[in-house]
């Protein structure tokens, strides 16, 4: 009985040692060299963010025309209010030869945590002068639409309108 | 029964400390490939543009380190990996061809915008360099109708008459050095390209007093002799520059129309085939009686043709390209919902053949179209230019 008891427990023994060797043998070749960081994680709402919310109906009905008006909607989707933040329009062609683009701006004083702004962008929308490019005439060039908010911290965020012939 | 408990004890100590490794390593995130995006046209795309403007004329410097092309008429230029573009005409100026002569150098073909009277200027044949510190471009001679770079410098066609065509050879200092042919084409050179070798050139012309473009003409540039290739008869036209391969000439031809026929469908144009020496063109062997051509470039070793087009005309625009000797087309883009463009110098090798850039964009809605990012990083909702690996090669 004891003999066969030894005979069990050597065995059991050898197996897990050889496989335990083999383990280590394993984790040393794929050890990695380099410990990868893991990115921070923000503590949620902490971080000033800013959200743009446009009108697809009021976007629909724009027209190329002067006297254009756009209202935006600047949310704090952060957890600490904003402040001094930066709302910009610029208006270009697709025709990027003729483009002059007219820029707009706006600022925003106090945006409490959580909290959304109403901005209202009067803009020209109407054709740039005219003449020949390198653009055929069935591809009539569209309007764009780029609206940008800034805060001082740097953080940005940016929406582009492409409106259709 | 001793030493049986203490091999249970090492036998338990061993599986607890084997199954006590517990410790993890964060896997790194795989790195983007840079540049490699996929919109639609297949892995391994990469997007050598992006943001609006009507593109057109690809070309590869000679080295393969930077792309040219149009924008709206003007000429820009960009590494082919990653950096700013550079501009090398104004924004007034309306380029139709650009070549590279050499690294630093562009041959371009084009006229200053012609104010808002809409008349179009005839063009004429500059010369640019990168290290020029202005846009101005040193005009090598006017009435020029089309260009192709050779070894001996950049050969071109000329007006001459209403009429009348004329080759001529400009090298590095921007003189007209040397007229080919002898004394003039009778016709108006609409396309012009050489052969592999570079000794020979090949005109898709304007005959007198026919409104099409139906004449096939080759030129010895050795000796200046010319002779007739073929014409085309039914109405149909040459479309873009025929391009010389190792197994004879290839075109583009097709019914003359303007723009879209009266059942709304675009017109069809096919692929021929004609044997340097002359003959009657036939349909290209190994693309299919159905095949719709649009734009067509041979490989720089003149052994294959990159080709746009359709297999059938129902089916999407995709780029194949065309072993003549095998008689074989090999899609290398399987698009479903890109626009590819189709004008006849929409496409270019990379020197090294590994490559075609062409361009293509998403369909364009009817509606506001919202997106996230700046317009000059936006691809899909504009033409832009995309390098596509052909099949055979390994990217790096």
């Amino acid at each position: 009985m004891k003999d066969i008891v030894f005979w069990i427990s050597g065995t059991a023994l050898a197996f897990v040692v050889t496989a335990e060797a083999f383990l280590l043998l394993a984790n040393l070749a794929t050890a990695p060299s380099e410990k990868s960081l893991a990115p921070d994680s923000p503590e949620a709402g902490s971080e000033p963010a800013v959200e743009l919310a446009l009108d697809t109906e009021q976007l629909e009905s724009l027209r190329p025309r002067p006297d254009q008006s756009l209202d935006l909607v600047v949310k704090n989707e952060g957890g600490r209010p904003i402040s001094d933040v930066n709302v910009t329009l610029s208006v270009s062609s697709e025709n990027t030869a003729l483009s002059n683009p007219r820029y707009y701006r706006q600022t925003l004083g106090k945006v409490p945590a959580g909290e959304a702004e109403d901005v209202d962008f009067g803009f020209d929308l109407s054709e740039p002068e005219q003449r020949v490019t390198g653009r055929p005439a069935s591809e009539p060039a569209r309007n764009i639409l780029e609206i940008k908010a800034t805060t001082p911290e740097g953080i940005s965020t940016v929406r582009t309108v492409i409106l259709p012939p | 029964m001793a030493p049986a408990r203490l091999s249970l004890l090492v036998v338990l100590a061993v599986l607890i400390t084997g199954c006590a490794h517990t410790e993890e390593s964060p896997i790194a995130p795989l790195a983007p490939a840079a540049g490699r995006v996929d919109p639609g046209l297949g892995p391994g795309t990469r997007a050598l543009s992006s943001g609006p403007g009507y593109k057109g004329s690809p070309g590869w410097s000679p080295n393969g380190g930077r792309i040219s092309f149009t924008v709206d008429g003007y000429v820009v230029d960009r590494p082919t990996t990653s950096g700013e573009q550079r501009r090398w005409t104004t924004k007034d100026f309306v380029a139709t061809d650009t070549e590279w002569t050499s690294d630093e150098t562009l041959a371009i073909l084009g006229a200053a915008s012609a104010s808002h009277s809409g008349r179009k200027a005839s063009n004429s044949l500059y010369r640019a360099n990168a290290r020029a510190d202005s846009l101005e471009l040193e005009k090598v001679t006017g009435g020029v109708l089309a260009m192709s770079p050779g070894e001996e410098g950049l050969i071109f066609a000329l007006e001459i008459g209403a009429d009348e065509s004329g080759l001529a050879l400009t090298r590095g200092s921007g003189k007209v050095r040397r007229l080919y042919a002898d004394g003039t084409i009778e016709g108006r050179v609409a396309a012009l390209s050489l052969s592999p070798e570079g000794d020979k050139a090949v005109v898709a012309l304007r005959p007198p007093e026919d409104p099409r473009t139906s004449e096939l003409r080759t030129f010895d540039l050795r000796n200046g002799t010319g002779r007739e290739v073929t014409r085309l008869d039914g109405n149909r036209e040459i479309l873009g520059t025929p391009q010389w391969t190792q197994q004879g000439l290839y075109f583009v031809a097709g019914k003359r129309t303007t723009g879209v026929d009266a059942d709304g469908s675009e017109p069809l144009y096919n692929l021929y085939s004609v044997p340097a020496e002359g003959g009657a063109p036939e349909l290209a062997p190994g693309v299919g009686e159905d095949f719709v051509a649009s734009s067509i470039r041979v490989s720089p070793d003149g052994r294959q043709l990159a080709v746009i087009g359709r297999l059938n005309p129902k089916s999407p625009t995709n780029l194949y390209v065309l072993d003549p000797a095998a008689r074989k087309l090999k899609a290398v883009t399987t698009n479903e919902d890109m626009e590819m463009k189709t004008e006849p110098d929409d496409l270019a090798w990379s020197p090294d053949a590994k490559n075609v850039a062409i361009i293509a964009r998403g369909t364009p809605l009817t509606e506001p179209e919202v997106r996230p990012e700046p317009a000059d990083r936006i691809l899909r909702d504009f033409y832009n230019l995309y390098e596509i690996p052909i099949p055979g090669h390994t990217q790096p």
